[in-house]
């Protein structure tokens, strides 16, 4: 029976079904979706097969690569997961994830940015509640790599605020920082990746991290609780005089060293781009 | 054997400029003609990328490349895509544009491959009016690579080079001429790449790409991760003479070896570039 030329939409449609489908070609070529837009039946009529491969096995060529693709691309933004999950789970995991999250972006640097939400959408995935906070992190680190350059704020204009002023003065944090609070110990995870060592897994620990970058280099300094909350406070604009009060609560001369101590370390480390008083 | 028509220069050796190769590149300056950029790896970025590009760009001559203008496809312009393009042209000072011959998603998806385009009358139209809303957009010539493929659209309406030579002339675009396409998809196809060669409008080419692939023994896969073979290098020498010298690149972007590996390989291409200019004298 001979049928009519598909169109192109009709054409393209129907390659994107076949290519992006996680079974076999077989089974893409006969999925409802692809059936949708060409019968498999007219398969030969619409691929031509090439003296040493069949119309399938030529469609397959690029079936084949997409999850390919998807794959290092996810294995380039979260290595610690893959590392974690080992070759086997993270492939399963990239074909499930890029049947509910597939790109719509020009660059594969974005894929993975649902994978922290995939966690939460699939609560049955083992570990699921480690495997978010790990996503959280690796992502944050994909966006502090890629956040806009700005200046740090330098001890010349730290000393030009006058003191009457420090009261209500506000600092502003570089574009390339992330704030972050987990449920799990996921920076032993980051580490045993590096250094290539036995990846020590899911461990419940409430763990505080601020993410930074400085001279193009992700950096992240492990924080307390205490330290967390001034940090965040003055990141989300709080005025100085009311986050350190509100950090130094007990007013004790050692608990105004430490305040003072994690300041000087904050400022030092170019976690802030200017001073607002 | 003639220029192209846009007077775009021949920029000599080029390769493609990769993150691996950055260090070598700023410590030790290699004397190369050109660096050509992948488009997508620079347009969102504010941190290392895009701060070691600038530094190259100021020593070095570049160009872009791109894999996600998907000018074949039935779904809308992206002109957010296209405005930020424009925006990394202008900040590298890149002497063209370039991108594939194909389509990479619908529906608003990207599968993120080079997917063929059937080479039917429709097909060519509707690539043909949306070339020309790009340039109108980018202000500048686009410049577009035939694709290596692995299969064939049973209802083409013509050959490949007829489609590719068609839709430069039709559309008043520039062509990036990929010299192991040709070779990859006329052994996954059994035409002849002479043939291809010889169709093709010399004066839109800009640029020549150069490459390694992947036998797999029942079709070729354009890997791009290995040196150029033989049966390669004769057809850019027959290519140099037909269509003449043009800015010509090495690409290498899996198992990349060292920076002068890649240098080494496209400097083989200076040895058929002088073998033409002697026989010409």
């Amino acid at each position: 029976m001979s049928l009519e030329k598909p169109e192109l939409t009709r054409l393209q449609r129907w390659m994107q079904e076949v290519v992006v489908h996680p079974g076999t070609v077989e089974e893409a070529i006969e999925s409802e979706s692809a059936i949708r837009e060409i019968p498999s039946e007219r398969l030969s009529e619409v691929v031509l097969p090439s003296h040493s491969m069949t119309s399938a096995e030529r469609v397959g060529v690029y079936h084949g690569m997409y999850l390919m693709r998807m794959e290092e691309a996810l294995e380039t933004d979260y290595p610690v997961i893959r590392y974690h999950l080992g070759d086997h789970q993270f492939g399963h995991l990239v074909r499930e994830y890029v049947q509910r999250y597939p790109s719509t972006s020009y660059t594969l640097n974005r894929l993975g940015d649902h994978l922290p939400q995939f966690f939460l959408d699939e609560p049955e995935w083992h570990d699921a509640a480690f495997l978010h906070d790990l996503a959280r992190l690796e992502l944050a680190m994909t966006e502090v790599f890629d956040e806009e350059e700005s200046p740090v704020l330098g001890s010349e204009e730290l000393e030009a605020v006058p003191p009457d002023a420090w009261e209500e003065a506000r600092l502003r944090p570089i574009p390339a920082l992330r704030l972050l609070a987990f449920k799990h110990a996921v920076i032993p995870n980051l580490v045993a990746f590096h250094e290539d060592r036995p990846s020590p897994g899911p461990r419940r620990r409430a763990t505080w991290v601020v993410l930074y970058r400085r001279d193009y280099s992700v950096l992240r300094l492990e924080l307390s609780r205490a330290e967390y909350d001034l940090l965040k406070a003055i990141v989300e604009g709080a005025p100085l005089g009311e986050a350190l009060a509100t950090a130094a609560a007990s007013k004790s001369q050692r608990q105004q060293a430490k305040v003072f101590r994690w300041f000087r370390t904050w400022i030092s480390e170019g976690l802030f781009a200017a001073i607002e008083s | 054997m003639q220029n192209n028509r846009w007077g775009l220069p021949d920029l000599g050796l080029g390769v493609g400029l990769r993150t691996t190769h950055y260090p070598h590149i700023l410590s030790e300056k290699p004397e190369i003609g050109f660096f050509e950029i992948l488009t997508e790896n620079y347009l969102d970025t504010g941190g290392r990328p895009l701060f070691m590009l600038d530094q190259i760009a100021e020593r070095y001559p570049t160009v872009m490349h791109g894999v996600s203008m998907s000018i074949g496809s039935t779904d809308p312009i992206n002109f957010e895509y296209l405005a930020k393009v424009k925006a990394l042209a202008e900040r590298t000072g890149s002497l063209w544009v370039s991108d594939h011959i194909c389509w990479t998603g619908v529906l608003g998806r990207n599968t993120h491959d080079l997917l063929p385009l059937p080479y039917t009358e429709e097909s060519l139209a509707h690539s043909v009016e949306r070339i020309k809303i790009v340039q109108d957009f980018i202000e500048r010539p686009l410049v577009l690579e035939n694709p290596s493929t692995y299969l064939e659209f049973a209802d083409d309406d013509m050959k490949e080079w007829e489609f590719v030579a068609r839709l430069a002339e039709e559309a008043d675009c520039g062509l990036l001429f990929d010299v192991n396409n040709v070779y990859v998809s006329a052994y996954n196809h059994g035409y002849d790449p002479v043939a291809y060669i010889d169709a093709i409008p010399a004066d839109r080419v800009c640029q020549y790409h150069l490459a390694g692939h992947t036998n797999k023994g029942t079709h070729i896969i354009d890997t791009h991760s290995d040196h150029v073979v033989d049966p390669v290098w004769e057809l850019f020498g027959h290519t140099i003479r037909t269509v003449g010298l043009r800015a010509t690149l090495l690409e290498w972007d899996a198992d990349i070896p060292p920076f002068e590996v890649v240098h080494q390989e496209v400097l083989k291409a200076g040895d058929w570039r002088r073998q033409e200019v002697a026989d010409v004298a």
